[in-house]
Formats: C-alpha cells, sequence, structure tokens
C-alpha cells in the first residue's frame, strides 16, 4: 500500500525532526524545554477530527522551534491519546500535570473532552486554551480561554448569521425546516435556530430531532420531501450532513438551501448532492483569509504534511485553522506576558487580544467569552470548493450565495 | 476462616487508604480510582452473569441508572452528593429486581434471550432517558455539586470512595460465593432445572443476585457521576460499559469472586500502557494482541488459572480421604419407620397433556411407607412424567399429589425437596463445574435439614462412601463413567436425606455387575427405612427389589399388586409384547 | 401536524427494509458461526469494515465495486478459515471467543487506521447514482443490491443447510458435534468451511457498507448493538434469522420515524423486541 510507505517515511521524518530539534547548533532556542502537555483522540470515534489537529500542532511546535521556541526556550508536545474518551482525558490531564510536570497545557479535541481537562485545569489551577468547545454555557473557569472563534452564546450568533445571509440572497427562504441531532453541542444551536426563525417571520413546516448515532435517515428525508421546505436547517454533527443528503438524494429531493452545522467537511464537500450545502466555519483558502502570510505559510505545511499523513483533503478550513489559532494564541500570551506562569498568561489573555489567522480573538466578556460576536462565517460548497459568501467582507472575490 | 478474610479485608482496605497521605502524584490516584470503578463493575456483573451463568449485557442499563440518579438528584434537587450514593444504588436494584421479577418467571428466556433483553433495556431506557426531561438532551452537567473532602485532594476523595466500594463489592462477592446463594447460583449456572428440583429457590436467588450485582452497579454510575462531571446518554448507555465487564470478567476468570478484579486491573492498566501521541495506533493493535494471547494460553482467566494451579497442587498432597474411616451413614430418614404400610404419597386423578398428547390420564396411585414400589410399563407409558410431576418439574393439569398430608401439585419445585423427596434423573444431569463432592453436598444444604456447609460437606462425603465414590470427591462429574455418575445421582438424592426417594431408570446402560452392585446398594437405602418409586426395564431388578409394582400403559394404570402376579397378568403382558422396549 | 401521506409511509417502509437487510446481512456470518460453533465472533464488524475499505482501495484502483468481490471473497474465506484454525488449535470455548475477537478487532481497527488514516473514506461508484422509480417511489440502487444480497446469501445458506449432504451434516455439527463425528462427519473440515463462509459473508457485507456510507475505523463499533440484537432476535444459527429480525427492527424504527419524533425510534423497536420475548420467549 503506498500508505504505508508514507507513514514508514513520516516517522523517518519525525526521527529526523527530533534529532535536528535536539541538535543545539542547528536549533536557535536553548536552556531546558518549555513542555506543553495535550491529548488528542488519536483513536476512536473522534479521531478522524483528532488527527487533524495532531498535525496542526507538529506544524506550530516545528516553526516555534525553527525560530526562538518560547522565551528563547526549546518546546516540546507531550501528546498522548485519549482513545476519544472524557474519562481518559481527565486522567491524563492529570497525568501530564502531577506526573510529567508539564509547564502548560492545550486543550483535547471536542466538547466532552475539553470539559473533562477543564476541571483538571481548574483543580491545578493551569490556563487552558482549547479550540473546539462546542457549549460555552458549561465553561465555568476562569483561566480557561476558547480560541475557536466562538461566541459565549452560538445559539443566537450562529442562526442570526445563517438567516442575516439567506435574507440577503437571491432567493430569501420563506419556510424553514429544522433537522437535528440530540447530540448536546449541536442540539441548543439547533433550538436557537428555531427561535431565529421564528422571530423573522419564517414558517416552521418540519422540526424534527434524531438520536445521535442514528442510521437510517430514509425516514427524515422523506418527512422533509412532504413538508417542501425552502430551507433545511441541519444539525448534524460529523457524518449525519451527509447520510441525510444521501437519504435525499436517494429519493430524488433536495431542498433549494441546506445550512450543516457541524459537518465533516472533506466528505461533505465531495458527497453528491453536497453542491451548494451552507456551512458555518472561521477560514477558508482564499482572499482575505490569505492575505495573512502566517495563514498562506501554514496552508502550504499543512497540504505537505497532510499529504504525508495520507488525509484524502488537506485543505485549510475551520478545524485546522482553529487549531493553527489556538497555538498563535498561546505563543502570543506567553511571549505577552513574558512568563510561562499560569496566572501571569491568563491575566495578558484576558486584557490583550490575539490576532489570530482566523481573526482577531479576545477574552474580556464573563468566563473569557464574547456575547453576541463571534469570528464564524457562512461558507457554501460551489463547485467542489468551500467558499466563504457571509458576511459580504470576508466573501471570496465575487462570491454570493448561490441559490438553485 | 471467615475472621481471618475479614481480617485481611480491613487490613488491604487500611493499607491502601493510607495511599492519598503518601503525596502521590493525583495522576496515580484517579487511575486508581478507575482500576476500583471498573472492579465494582465487573465483580458486580460476575455476581449474576458469571455465577449463574445469567449473560447480561445490560450492565450499562443500570449503571447509567445510577449515573442519572446522582447527576439528577445532585443538580436538580441539591441533595449532597454522598446521599444520592444510596438512592444511586436503590434505584438500579430497584429497576433489575423489577425486571428481574418479570423475566426470571419465564424460564425459557435463558442464555443469549437474557443477553438480548438486557441489552433491548439498555437502548429503551437510554432513549426515556434523552427524550424526557431527565435529561432531554443537553446532558446534566456537575461540576458545581460540591465534592465532601474525604481525602485530601478531589482525587484522593474519589480514590478513597472507589476504594472503599470496590472493597465492598469484593466482599459481597466473596460471601455470596461462599454462601448457599452461591452455591445456588453456581448449581442454577450448570443446570437450573436440576437445581430447582434439588431444593435451590432458583427465581428468588435470581432476584436476589440481580438486585444487588445493579445495585453496586449503580452506586458506581453514581461516584463515576461525579468523577467525570458532564452525564450525557450517548457516553452513559454507550455499549463500551457491558462490553467492558464481559472481557474483564472473562480475562481474569468468571468462576471465582476475585477473577473479574484481576481483569479489570488488567484491562485498565492495559489501557493506560498505550497512550503516547506518537504510537496511538500500534498501542491500540497491542492491546488486541496482548488480550489474544492471554486468553489463549490462560483460557480459564489469569486469575482462574491460578486459582486451578493452586488446588491441582493442593489435592495432589492431601490424599483422598479412605472410605473405611468413615462411619457407615445413618439411615436416611431415621426414626420414620413408624407408620409402616400408611400411604406416604397419594396421587389423585393425576392428567398430564403436552400439546394434545395425554401423558397421563386419571392416575391414581399410592406409595406406603417403607415399600419399594415398582412402576413399570412400556416406553412412553407416562412413568418419567409421573415422577416430573411429582418432583415438580412440571404442573399436572389437574389432580392432587398428596405428600405426608400436603399437596406437592401447586407447588414450587424447591419446596418439594424441601419436604423430603428426592429424585434421580434417567440420564444423569450432574453439574459440570462443581466437583463431585460439591454435587452430593448441595441437595444436604437444600433439602429438608437444610444442613450448614461444612455439615453438608461431612454428609455428602458420607454418601461418597456410600455409593463407592469417595475416591471421587475432588473430580468433576465429566471424569466419570456412566456407571460412576449414576451413583453419583443416587448420592446426590440421598444427600438431602429423603423420606422418599424417586429412581428414575437407575440400572439402564448399567452392564450385569454393576447392576448387581446397583441392587445391593438400594437394598442397603431400604433398610435404613426410605421409601422407594423406581421407575425400570431391567426387569430382573424389578423382580428382586420391589414389593409392589403398578404397570402403566398409554397413561393410565393398567395393573398393580404383587410383582409376580401383576406379570402374568394378560393386560400387562400384551402392554409388553404389543410394545417391546428398547 | 398533517397526516403522513401514503408516499412518506411507503417510502419509510422501504427505507426500514433496507436498513433492515444490512443489518441482516451483516448479521449472517456472526449467526452462523455462533449458532453453530459456538464462536461469537466480534471480530466480525471489524472484518466487513476491512472489506468495505478494500473495496474502496480497489474500486478506486478501477475496479467495478461488485468485481472487488472475486477478490475479497476468496481472501475473506481463507481469512475465516485460518481464524477458526486458530480457535479450534487452543479449543476457545464461548466466552473466550469473545474475548479473543475483541483483540482481533483492535487490531483490524488499528490495520485499517495505520493504512488509510482515521479521516473518512468515501468511495466514489457509478452505481451510487443509479435509482429507479416505482411509482411515487423511489428505489436506490445500492440498497437494492444489499436487499439483494442479504436475501440470496441467506436463502443460499437455508438451501444449503436444509437439502444438501453437507449442510445437513453441518447441521449435525451444530447439534452436538461429537456424536456428528461419530457418524462419519468431518467436523474439522465443514467448521472450517463454515468459518470461511462467514467470513467471506463479512466482506460481501463490506461492499454494501462501502456502496452506501462514508467509511472511518470508528465506525466499526456503531453497528454492533443492534446488529447482535437482530441476530439474537433471528435465532442462533439460523440463517434466515437476521435478516427477518433486522427488517423487523428497522421497519419498525423506520415507521415511528415517520410518524413521531425520530428520536423515540430506539424505543418503540426495542419495546416491541421485549414484548416479543416476554409474551413468546421464542424467535420470530
Amino acid at each position: 500500500m503506498p500508505a504505508a510507505n508514507q507513514s514508514v517515511r513520516a516517522v523517518f521524518g519525525a526521527l529526523l525532526a527530533l534529532a535536528l530539534a535536539a541538535h543545539p547548533a542547528l536549533a536557535a532556542p536553548s536552556g531546558p524545554p518549555v513542555r506543553i502537555g495535550s491529548t488528542l483522540a488519536l483513536t476512536g470515534p473522534l479521531a478522524a477530527t483528532g488527527l487533524v489537529h495532531k498535525i496542526v500542532g507538529e506544524i506550530y511546535v516545528e516553526q516555534l522551534n525553527r525560530k526562538n521556541g518560547l522565551l528563547g526556550r526549546p518546546v516540546e508536545w507531550v501528546l498522548k491519546d485519549d482513545q476519544s474518551r472524557p474519562d481518559l482525558a481527565r486522567t491524563l490531564y492529570e497525568q501530564l500535570i502531577t506526573v510529567d510536570k508539564v509547564d502548560l497545557i492545550m486543550g483535547p479535541y471536542a466538547t466532552a473532552n475539553i470539559l473533562s481537562a477543564m476541571g483538571v485545569a481548574q483543580r491545578y489551577n493551569k490556563v487552558l486554551i482549547h479550540h473546539t468547545f462546542g457549549t460555552p454555557s458549561l465553561a465555568k473557569y476562569e483561566m480557561q480561554f476558547p480560541a475557536g472563534g466562538l461566541a459565549g452564546d452560538p445559539d443566537n450568533t450562529i442562526p442570526r448569521l445563517v438567516f442575516d445571509a439567506l435574507a440577503a440572497s437571491a432567493m430569501p427562504p420563506k419556510s424553514v425546516a429544522v433537522v437535528t441531532s440530540k447530540f448536546p453541542s449541536v442540539h441548543f444551536i439547533s433550538l436557537g435556530a428555531r427561535e431565529a426563525a421564528k422571530k423573522r417571520g419564517l414558517r416552521e413546516v418540519a422540526f424534527l430531532e434524531w438520536d445521535f448515532g442514528n442510521r437510517d435517515f430514509g425516514p427524515i428525508a422523506a418527512r422533509l420531501k412532504d413538508a417542501k421546505p425552502d430551507f433545511v436547517w441541519v444539525g448534524g454533527l460529523g457524518l449525519e450532513g451527509n447520510l441525510l443528503i444521501d437519504a435525499m438524494r436517494k429519493i430524488d429531493y433536495m431542498p433549494p438551501l441546506h445550512f450543516h452545522l457541524f459537518p465533516a467537511p472533506g466528505p461533505l464537500l465531495k458527497a453528491p448532492g453536497g453542491e451548494n450545502a451552507l456551512a458555518a466555519t472561521t477560514f477558508e483558502e482564499h482572499p482575505p483569509f490569505t492575505d495573512n502570510p502566517i495563514a498562506v505559510e501554514f496552508i502550504r505545511l499543512y497540504h505537505e504534511r497532510g499529504a504525508k499523513a495520507g488525509l484524502p483533503d488537506t485543505s485549510v478550513e475551520n478545524q485546522s485553522a482553529i487549531s493553527f489559532s489556538s497555538w498563535q494564541t498561546l505563543e502570543a500570551a506567553v511571549t505577552g506576558a513574558k512568563s510561562i506562569d499560569d496566572k501571569a498568561i491568563a491575566q495578558w489573555l484576558r486584557k490583550n487580544p490575539v490576532d489570530a489567522i482566523v481573526g482577531r480573538l479576545r477574552w474580556d466578556g464573563p468566563f473569557n467569552y464574547i456575547y453576541g460576536t463571534d469570528l464564524y462565517k457562512v461558507k457554501q460548497n460551489q463547485q467542489g470548493k468551500w467558499v466563504v459568501i457571509w458576511p459580504k467582507e470576508f466573501a471570496a472575490s465575487g462570491a454570493h450565495l448561490v441559490t438553485p | 476462616m471467615r475472621g481471618r478474610a475479614l481480617a485481611a479485608f480491613a487490613a488491604a482496605g487500611m493499607a491502601l487508604s493510607a495511599v492519598p497521605f503518601f503525596g502521590l502524584p493525583a495522576f496515580y490516584e484517579s487511575f486508581l480510582y478507575l482500576v476500583f470503578h471498573w472492579i465494582v463493575l465487573a465483580a458486580s456483573w460476575n455476581i449474576l452473569s458469571g455465577y449463574s451463568g445469567y449473560f447480561s449485557f445490560g450492565h450499562g442499563a443500570f449503571f447509567g441508572a445510577g449515573m442519572y440518579t446522582t447527576a439528577t438528584l445532585a443538580t436538580k434537587s441539591g441533595v449532597p452528593f454522598l446521599w444520592t450514593l444510596p438512592a444511586a444504588g436503590i434505584a438500579a436494584a430497584a429497576f433489575g429486581i423489577a425486571l428481574g421479577a418479570v423475566v426470571f418467571r419465564l424460564p425459557r428466556l435463558r442464555g443469549e434471550l437474557f443477553a438480548l433483553l438486557t441489552l433491548a433495556v439498555t437502548f429503551v431506557l437510554a432513549t426515556i432517558v434523552l427524550n424526557t426531561p431527565v435529561d432531554g438532551g443537553p446532558g446534566l452537567y456537575l461540576s458545581a455539586v460540591p465534592l465532601p473532602a474525604i481525602g485530601p485532594s478531589p482525587s484522593s476523595t474519589f480514590y478513597l470512595l472507589g476504594l472503599a466500594l470496590a472493597l465492598a463489592t469484593l466482599w459481597i462477592a466473596r460471601e455470596i460465593q461462599r454462601s448457599r446463594l452461591g452455591t445456588g447460583l453456581f448449581a442454577i449456572h450448570d443446570d437450573e432445572d436440576v437445581a430447582e428440583v434439588l431444593g435451590v429457590p432458583t427465581y428468588r436467588y435470581k432476584l436476589a443476585a440481580f438486585g444487588l450485582s445493579c445495585g453496586l452497579a449503580g452506586i458506581a454510575g453514581g461516584i463515576q457521576a461525579m468523577f467525570i462531571s458532564y452525564v450525557t446518554v450517548g457516553e452513559t448507555f454507550s455499549i463500551a460499559v457491558p462490553l467492558n465487564v464481559v472481557l474483564m470478567s472473562v480475562l481474569g476468570g468468571s468462576r471465582h469472586w476475585f477473577g473479574p478484579a484481576v481483569g479489570a486491573a488488567v484491562v485498565t492498566a492495559l489501557l493506560y500502557a498505550f497512550t503516547a501521541g506518537d504510537y496511538a495506533v500500534a498501542g491500540r493493535a497491542a492491546v488486541g494482541l496482548i488480550l489474544i494471547l492471554v486468553i489463549l494460553f490462560l483460557p480459564e482467566g489469569i486469575f482462574g488459572e491460578l486459582i486451578g494451579a493452586l488446588k491441582r497442587r493442593r489435592v495432589s498432597v492431601t490424599p483422598a480421604i479412605g472410605t473405611a474411616d468413615l462411619p457407615a451413614p445413618s439411615a436416611a430418614r431415621p426414626g420414620k419407620s413408624e407408620g409402616q404400610g400408611q400411604p406416604l404419597l397419594e396421587a389423585r386423578g393425576l392428567s398430564k397433556a403436552f400439546r394434545g398428547v395425554q401423558a397421563l390420564a386419571e392416575v391414581d396411585l399410592e406409595v406406603r411407607r417403607g415399600e419399594i414400589l415398582g412402576l413399570v410399563g412400556p416406553n412412553g407409558s407416562g412413568k418419567s412424567t409421573l415422577i416430573n410431576l411429582v418432583s415438580g418439574h412440571f404442573r399436572p393439569d389437574s389432580g392432587r399429589i398428596l405428600f405426608e398430608g400436603r399437596d406437592l401439585a401447586a407447588m414450587e419445585a424447591h419446596r418439594i425437596a424441601r419436604t423430603g423427596l428426592a429424585r434421580t434423573y434417567q440420564i444423569p444431569r450432574p453439574f459440570a463445574h462443581l466437583s463431585v463432592l460439591e454435587n452430593v453436598a448441595l441437595p444436604a444444604m437444600f433439602g429438608r435439614d437444610a444442613l450448614p456447609r461444612a455439615e453438608a460437606g461431612h454428609e455428602a462425603r458420607r454418601w461418597l462412601a456410600f455409593t463407592g465414590l469417595g475416591a471421587k470427591a475432588t473430580s468433576l462429574p465429566g471424569e466419570l463413567n456412566l456407571h460412576q455418575r449414576k451413583f453419583l445421582e443416587l448420592a446426590r438424592a440421598l444427600a438431602s436425606r429423603p423420606s422418599l426417594l424417586l429412581l428414575d431408570e437407575v440400572f439402564s446402560g448399567l452392564t450385569h455387575a454393576e447392576i448387581d452392585d446397583a441392587i445391593r446398594l438400594i437394598r442397603a437405602i431400604r433398610a435404613q427405612g426410605a421409601t422407594i418409586v423406581f421407575v425400570e426395564h431391567v426387569i430382573r431388578a424389578v423382580m428382586e427389589l420391589t414389593d409392589r409394582i403398578v404397570v402403566l400403559s398409554y397413561g393410565r394404570v393398567i395393573a398393580e399388586g404383587d410383582p409376580r402376579a401383576v406379570m402374568r397378568e394378560p393386560d400387562v403382558a400384551a402392554a409388553y409384547l404389543g410394545k417391546p422396549h428398547a | 401536524m398533517a397526516l403522513p401521506s401514503l408516499t412518506l409511509l411507503g417510502q419509510s417502509l422501504l427505507s426500514g427494509i433496507f436498513i433492515g437487510a444490512l443489518y441482516g446481512l451483516l448479521g449472517l456470518g456472526l449467526s452462523l458461526s455462533w449458532g453453530m460453533l459456538r464462536q461469537i465472533n466480534l471480530a466480525h464488524f471489524a472484518l466487513a469494515f476491512l472489506g468495505a475499505y478494500l473495496t474502496y482501495q480497489l474500486a478506486g484502483a478501477g475496479m467495478d465495486p461488485l468485481a472487488t468481490l472475486a477478490v475479497i471473497v476468496p481472501c475473506f474465506f481463507a481469512l475465516g478459515a485460518l481464524m477458526h484454525w486458530l480457535l479450534a488449535r487452543f479449543s476457545v470455548s464461548a466466552f473466550n471467543s469473545l474475548l479473543v475477537t475483541f483483540g482481533l478487532t483492535a487490531i483490524i481497527e488499528a490495520l485499517i487506521q495505520w493504512i488509510w488514516t482515521a479521516d473518512f473514506r468515501r468511495m466514489e461508484s457509478a452505481y451510487g447514482e443509479v435509482k429507479f422509480r416505482v411509482g411515487a417511489l423511489y428505489v436506490a440502487l445500492p440498497e437494492l443490491l444489499t436487499l439483494a444480497m442479504a436475501l440470496a446469501l441467506s436463502l443460499a445458506v437455508w438451501a444449503w443447510l436444509r437439502h444438501t449432504h453437507t449442510g445437513k451434516a453441518m447441521r449435525a455439527i451444530a447439534e452436538d458435534a461429537p456424536i456428528a463425528a461419530a457418524f462419519g462427519v468431518n467436523v474439522r473440515r465443514l467448521s472450517l468451511l463454515l468459518s470461511g463462509l462467514s467470513a467471506a459473508f463479512a466482506g460481501v457485507a463490506g461492499l454494501a457498507l462501502a456502496l452506501s456510507y462514508t467509511l472511518a475505523p470508528g465506525q466499526i463499533y456503531a453497528w454492533l448493538g443492534v446488529v447482535f440484537a437482530a441476530v439474537m432476535l433471528g435465532g442462533l444459527g439460523n440463517p434466515l434469522g437476521p435478516l427477518v429480525a433486522g427488517i423487523v427492527i428497522g421497519v419498525s424504527e423506520a415507521l415511528t420515524m415517520a410518524f413521531t419524533t425520530p428520536a423515540w425510534a430506539p424505543l418503540v423497536s426495542f419495546s416491541l423486541l421485549i414484548v416479543v420475548l416476554l409474551a413468546r420467549p421464542g424467535r420470530i
């Protein structure tokens, strides 16, 4: 298998990089390394996205060490596999802090595991910068810093964003169907979408909830076909949106417009029937996002590493970009605070914004969340590419919401 | 014995509860907490599923019931965390008992159907919790619930709670294994019908085991809810819990209370042995490979093999007790010789049909105190059905069975056994995983006298010596030949000291010499005052042994009286000649 | 809420039948090796996914997805026979087979992740786009293929067991292996055959998965619960059982989803299952 070959090469490359990093003459930073600990879902059901965060972290740490490290010291990333399990994430963070005695920690992937890590961070007064926490109302720790660009009230901001985009389109929908998984971090935003639609006077023709892990989307598709909505809000997580699209195509139906809350972007892009699908994002590979040279360099490296790791889709989009931004946040905070002391870092972050590739991150609201505004944009799958179409100032040149 | 074990448990508890005060990194406390957590789940699962073989795939449901009880009470009703734990245990136990009360009444819901049912219950419960205000979707968040400071730090508090519960669970599992309940459960594992007929109240025992098993899992769930502090349906009711407890129990050895604990510790340790980010995938394969190798080379489980090896060594050191040293067995029912000739058992109008076929029709029968009654007739004449009705294996469609003045017809089989009635099976049905000695001790524990375990052992040894099986006491029934297994049946029936013994074709399949042996044995039993009904095809034995015979044909009594006279009757001859036995 | 239309009803019914067919196809090999050889093969799901990934790989190299069976089926047959040889060599009990095959699942999962990464893979094939119209209803080719394969295999095994000499010998083994051996049945060879077949069926189920689903290694466990339920409900070793039980579960869930909140679906199908078990403690 070619992929196997690639892995061997990847291991080789990693060893080489390690050897280079350890060689004092070639690396600029010196002194004892700053050790940063985190876990990621490298195996188990969340591993597909876990891998993205691993690649981004490796790229970032490597870049750091190629420059000046952190405060002139080299950086070592201690990464463990939490197997997509919150109980494991919790104990592994304890291991990182109390046994491995890392200097700083970074968040794991996805809400439940971040929540587990947050509890540990709170007990040991560690700053926790994280990227993929979906339920801000549960973050009750003053030294946690979300770097994923989500507002404190995504159930308001995201539906507002989406319905604004729709309203400005050539074919503003008059009726809406809200279909959603009951997965916690998806469900409440979908309920927010219901509210928003009602406020704007849209007619709700269907509201359907399914159990996360549902396999048969045929009946849901058939009900949507019956309801004939102008617009479908799909509160799906990962592949659920794909399953629904597949099911709708099988019965020769596609709604004119459909938005997917947290899809697996690669598969949705390639799915037959995924054309014109809408989704939310903080970053895509086109201007104005690529006006930033750091982003350009990151995109180049990510393409390279992604291909080497055997990823089917190597473009930078939301997940990889917020992952990168969280590392930018860490670097900026340590550099700004001139210290790896957690209290100093937290203090600096609360006072200073960070300009990351996803935009300007701020933490001056309650529990470090900003309410009412976030960095999300609406993107659309146009001719096999994700392009941002709303708000206008972030839209790819000439791009606008395509309606059938 | 128990005192020493209690001291050992107390010492282990004391030593282990000192751990948090040594300033160990919190990770180790949390890790050990998780080990304890899985020990509780695996050992509690084992109480029903390992001991009795009722393989539950629904441990996640009871664990989850506990988790949601604690989460709900602590977050919505403001109940202090520790107080929610008994509630979690009670809720899970009540749920289990309610389920068991229905399921255990249906004798065919065993094996994989029980597994299926418990799995289905998990899905149903998960769906209900997800779609009702219990959760409703967003999950329950416990971080605002105050954690009592039992240990010097939160992780040590969890460690101590886990330790206490694990020790309690293991103690309970150990006590059960060594108690009447455990003996009954192990018998249910091998042959539930026989266990019931020998006096084990199988329904109540299963229910008790299930309730305890679920209750302990519920408490573990309550603690775990606080430990992970965010309870969601997806994580709680996943297939991981039932799968893990099964794997742990099998890996450690499910026939011993300590086996699951070993399995839980090994599996949890393996989980943490391969978490390095660079080798995550290889680590997963390594865990798989280790599990395979362990179970291929230690098929009884890690601890099961260890115990087995120890036992084998012990056996080879201590010689089997010489049967000559034992006193001759006392009369089966001493002091029951008065009232000779009075009816001991009376059947009145007994009928039973199977799927329309009338196996017994209006049978009247009388067994007199002290006699040997032969029950003969061609195949399918209803002899075995009669024994099965009297021993409670089946219920009659109509009619009464009076034994010492009590009606057995509506009585559960285990109660019948306690009235002093014992039977053997035509094809021996020993408990395959119990030693010969344990097989015989069981009816002594569950018969009329309900002897304590130690005395039952003595009693069993006596009857083994009596039947010439003394040297085989520690063997498993599978190691015996047919002749020995028949005698094991007999020893097992005798050990309950019955006043009425029902023997179902003890002679079939035996050689001439073996039949002579058996005849001698039955005479000896009779000499001690027992009343015997025996179903037989071997006419020589019938003629030599019986005082009276009853002939059945097509479910009806066609003749009864003196053996020689009856056998000469034309009806009887026709019944036999018309349909000669196999 | 307006009454659901007949189209909705029919389409949901079809959807339930098709997903049930997939449960049945996934469960067939599992049920046979469990019922007849007392081997509870958890690795069946991992094998099915391995088959799906191989289909994906071969189809990516230009092979027709259906033609990949010509490669996958013999390979999986050998794999299944090899696995049985291992289990028989160490005379692994039913309980222990659960553990061994769980270990095997972890190894196969790791293998898949090593070769294809944890990222999602989707096979692109011409079949995916084909659908037929029957009145107001639509039937998609991949689903029809799944149903056809499930039906064909289940019926073939049923006929094999009922009407052929080796099939009857196989049933004798399932009843009592030592007695069958005493009557001259070659237990070893037939057991290898059955295990090979079971694994080959996993390969076929893999094709069905690849035709309709996006693949990820973590998905291996997603099918476990419901397929186990179908297998046990259908009666162990009964070749038609998993398909019938799978369709019963699939249809009852689909109809629930058509009429009420879809999230209630498992409640209806599994309550139904419980009621069936309690009312008639036998099988469908």
